[in-house]
């Protein structure tokens, strides 16, 4: 446990505690914009890839403007309230939606020692404060005067809630085997292999997860355009519309810093933390950045559940193996078994996890024997 | 909240859990209804209690337009009905002409309008598989492969007839121009794209499990009520009739090819897809065939008077739509106009369908059924 | 009746011999078989068309209403029976100012849409249908479009005539 430093990062700035947090902070917001911006263009191009276009080409060399052009627009745009509409419920809404990202970004570390703060109990806080913006959805949902919202919000109340189980075990499984809450020295402990390595149970639960936090395909059911035509901020407009964006991109990029910091190693992975803060930073992006690309391609290629299966997939398939990965691990670490025993076990888990998932459609004829049958005229749909 | 009118509401009661069915309005501005449909939905929850649909947005007075216009004046607005297969519309409108005055068509004409039709005709399917797959929740991946393949087919179609869409290339007794002097290798080019266009989004849609799932055995059709309910084309097919008016009813020279008729097994959602690609296939098929056997010979019966009048006669012409039955009744009263057209659309048929079909599934759901009936609103609404 | 020296097909005799109650008159148009019945007699004609085991007609095709002026209005049905592969047109003669018809709805779910669409387009009235509501027309519009005698220029809508409802004024 040598990576639990005391609070703050390294030295203060000017020595002035609340001096050093403000500069901290506003660097790391600056950070986020930046980066949202060039999310939202990077989405829209690797989507683009994906589908045979060519994205965004026209603002800037490659388009690359075009972000801080939609931003400029989303921002003198008028702010609509709509006359149904419960005014300070609707007003709050995306502020209290965006806050708790805001505190995710506070206790992420970036590189070794580098952050807004060490949290000692890290893990949690990022945990509870991504459980907080569920207020904010259910309010935009209810305070919006409008169905398809109010369907939206209470889709996303009922999603959210649920796939918080299963993300919370699956990173207790990995808090488990690191033994410490704190992020910083979960990052530390990965110096010669990933815990990925040692819960890819965990991981994919995590992942699943996060997909379903982030509402994003395949889960995203709350902002279905296709049915209730962007759920709970379709009556938003202008900034308040753009803040739910910037939340979506935020979140999306603490989750995969998290992410990152959590399975794949952070900075320390594989690299150990003696490079320098400028390599470490890198590292953190890079990984992040897959992660990121992760879900995008997912979200390119993957249809959309529908509520029922979403809940049934939540409660009867991933908390049950979230929770095996807890009992095993558990064993394991009570009877100081080898850590091979770990990856073995959660190995087995992530196959039978993925196994089962493509079992349940093949129970009928397999999908692969449907693919390629509509050239059999009559046997069309055997 | 004003949008909750509580005296309008079906109050229910269940052991003093107090709840109330709402309504959404599905439409006509709704990225889910393919045009300009609307569909009110009461819902219970998540589940679909009614449905009552409301047509008529896109209504242009076709039949009155075809009494008001002369015989070929008309035709133009007739490949405006099913706008994503203009030429079989066209085909059908100078089919009825052509038997009303008993106008002899040249084969080389016959042949050139089953090709361009069935070239329309995947274009339409590929319009179903693209949609249907954002209906699904592709986020618009399935929409960008298809709309590739229908970009060549249209490129193809304005090479031959000058236009893209509503080519109005047909007239009563063969087409207006000869097909280009490289259209051979040009169609052989297309179809090789469009075989490789339908193995593509079979693999994204077909081989996806999520897809396969939300699909299979959602809302199922049994024969005898699609054909109580009117229901034709690839809908009917779906449930396990192999019925299709170019082998029920041969015409034009579809008794000279070898082409089989798809069909399902249990008439659901997933069926009605699967029809629908292995439709395209033999379609495919179809139009290869037509290249081999392209005869020589005039494209237009030389023997057309310069003003068509046609005395007392009446038709009621039928061949098989991109949707299902597409028939048009003519009758005529002496003139250079028709005393009467009448669009007998498959589209308005099978979605006349749509509200005993959605009821009782998840609003996600509904609007999967509404998509898997493949309805064209310029022919609905005529 | 029209020609007298064409030859009927087979399905003309079978209907005669199925339902030899029902008065109809057979004859021919380019396409299929047309059975002329008046209202009084349609759903008997329909009946026996879709239950026979001989016609089987249990698809209805289409319904089309056509107004023959001072013959007042008429509406075509065509059915088709899958078992046996054949179609009939059945016309019914409406006189002027009594364009009463019973309804097919209950013997044909497809009737629904098609005659929601004559009503509204022509001024039939279904006797017992079960959502005589305008179809492809505004729901409160009580003009008849595909009438001839309705005016070809455009009609202008007047909001506020009639009690508040919207108005037509040629």
């Amino acid at each position: 446990m040598n990576g639990a430093s005391p609070l703050p990062f390294g030295d203060v700035f000017f020595g002035w505690s609340w001096l050093d947090a403000i500069i901290r902070i506003v660097i790391v917001v600056l950070l986020m914009t930046v980066v949202v911006v060039y999310l939202t263009y990077g989405e829209r191009k690797v989507v683009a890839r994906i589908q045979q276009r060519l994205g965004p080409n026209r603002v800037g060399p490659w388009g690359l403007l075009q972000g801080f052009a939609d931003a400029i627009k989303l921002l003198i745009k008028e702010d609509i309230r709509p006359r149904a509409a419960d005014r300070w419920v609707f007003e709050f809404a995306p502020f209290l939606t965006f806050i708790p990202v805001l505190m995710v970004l506070a206790a992420l570390p970036f590189a070794r020692d580098w952050g807004v703060r060490n949290v000692t109990l890290g893990l949690l806080f990022v945990n509870a404060a991504l459980g907080l913006n569920i207020v904010g959805i259910m309010m935009a949902g209810l305070g919006s005067g409008n169905k398809y919202a109010l369907l939206g919000g209470v889709r996303a109340a009922a999603q959210m809630i649920s796939y918080e189980i299963p993300l919370v075990i699956s990173i207790l499984c990995v808090a488990m085997v690191a033994g410490t809450l704190d992020l910083n020295a979960i990052a530390i402990l990965q110096e010669d292999r990933p815990f990925l390595l040692l819960q890819p149970l965990a991981f994919v639960i995590f992942f699943t997860a996060m997909l379903s936090e982030l509402h994003r395909a395949p889960f995203d059911i709350p902002v279905a355009e296709s049915e209730i035509v962007g759920g709970y901020f379709v009556e938003y407009s202008g900034i308040r519309w753009s803040m739910f964006q910037l939340t979506e991109y935020a979140s999306l990029w603490a989750f995969s810093i998290f992410g990152s910091v959590v399975f794949l190693g952070g900075w320390e992975f594989p690299m150990g933390s003696d490079w320098g803060w400028g390599w470490q930073l890198f590292l953190t992006f890079v990984k992040s950045l897959a992660w990121i690309i992760a879900v995008m391609w997912v979200r390119t290629t993957v249809p959309r559940l529908r509520i029922d299966q979403l809940m049934s997939f939540c409660w009867k398939v991933l908390l049950p193996m979230s929770l095996v990965q807890l009992l095993m691990n558990g064993f394991i670490l009570v009877y100081d078994w080898p850590q091979e025993l770990l990856t073995l076990t959660s190995g087995i888990g992530a196959a039978a996890l993925v196994g089962f998932v493509l079992y349940r459609t093949a129970r009928h004829p397999s999908v692969a024997h449907l693919v390629g049958s509509y050239k059999r005229a009559g046997a069309a749909a055997q | 909240m004003s949008i909750w009118p509580e005296e309008r509401l079906d109050h229910v009661d269940t052991e003093g859990f107090h709840t109330v069915d709402m309504t959404i309005n599905v439409g006509p501005q709704h990225p889910a209804t393919h045009g300009v449909f609307r569909m009110l939905l009461t819902v219970d929850g998540e589940l679909v209690t009614a449905c009552r649909p409301y047509i008529g947005y896109l209504h242009r007075g076709l039949e009155k337009l075809s009494e008001l216009n002369d015989y070929r004046q008309a035709m133009g607005f007739w490949d405006r009905t099913d706008y994503l297969a203009g030429l079989l519309c066209e085909q059908a409108y100078c089919m009825a002409v052509e038997k009303l005055a008993d106008i002899e068509v040249p084969e080389r004409a016959e042949y050139i309008r089953v090709m361009l039709s069935e070239l329309s005709r995947i274009n339409s399917h590929f319009m179903f598989l693209g949609a249907f797959g954002a209906d699904v929740g592709s986020f618009g991946t399935s929409f960008t492969y298809a709309w590739r393949e229908r970009e060549r087919i249209y490129d193809l179609i304005e090479e031959v007839s000058g236009d893209r869409m509503f080519p109005t290339y047909c007239r009563p007794g063969g087409v207006t121009m000869d097909l280009p002097e490289n259209f051979e290798k040009r169609c052989r080019e297309v179809l090789g794209h469009i075989y490789q266009g339908i193995d593509d989004l079979d693999g994204l849609l077909t081989g996806n499990e999520i897809f396969v799932e939300r699909c299979r055995a959602l809302s199922p059709l049994t024969t005898e009520r699609a054909i109580n309910l009117g229901v034709t084309g690839p809908v009917l097919r779906s449930t396990g009739l192999a019925w299709d008016l170019r082998k029920a009813e041969p015409y034009s020279v579809y008794p000279h090819l070898k082409f089989d008729i798809p069909v399902g097994l249990r008439g659901d959602v997933f069926d009605r897809y699967m029809v629908r690609l292995a439709e395209m296939y033999q379609s495919a098929r179809i139009v290869e065939q037509c290249l081999e056997q392209l005869p020589g010979g005039p494209f237009l019966n030389p023997n057309l008077p310069k003003n068509l009048r046609i005395d007392d006669a009446e038709a009621y012409v039928r061949i098989e739509g991109t949707k299902g039955e597409y028939g048009v009744y003519a009758l005529a009263k002496g003139g250079n106009k028709a005393y009467r057209m009448k669009l007998r659309s498959p589209s308005f048929c099978n979605l006349s369908a749509l509200s005993e079909m959605v009821v009782g599934h998840y609003v996600a759901d509904a609007i999967i059924i509404l998509g898997s009936l493949d309805i064209v609103l310029g022919e609905v609404d005529k | 009746m029209t020609a007298e020296n064409v030859t009927l097909p087979p399905l003309a005799g079978a209907i005669k011999k199925a339902l030899p109650k029902v008065p109809c008159a057979a004859s021919l148009t380019k396409t299929d078989l047309d059975l002329r019945v008046a209202p009084a007699d349609l759903l008997a004609l329909v009946q026996g068309l879709k239950d026979h085991p001989d016609l089987g007609f249990d698809y209805l095709r289409n319904v089309t209403g056509l107004d023959m002026q001072e013959n007042g209005l008429e509406l075509k049905y065509h059915f088709y029976s899958f078992k046996h592969g054949h179609t009939v047109q059945v016309t019914v003669a409406t006189p002027p100012g009594e364009s009463h018809l019973p309804t097919l709805a209950g013997l044909y779910a497809a009737a629904d849409w098609h005659e929601r669409e004559a009503a509204e387009m022509f001024g039939f009235v279904f006797d017992g249908h079960p959502d005589p509501r305008n179809l492809l027309l505004e729901e409160d519009l009580r003009i008849h479009p595909l009438l001839k005698a309705h005016p070809l220029q455009p009609v202008e809508i007047v909001q506020g005539i009639e009690d508040g409802r919207a108005g037509f004024e040629f």
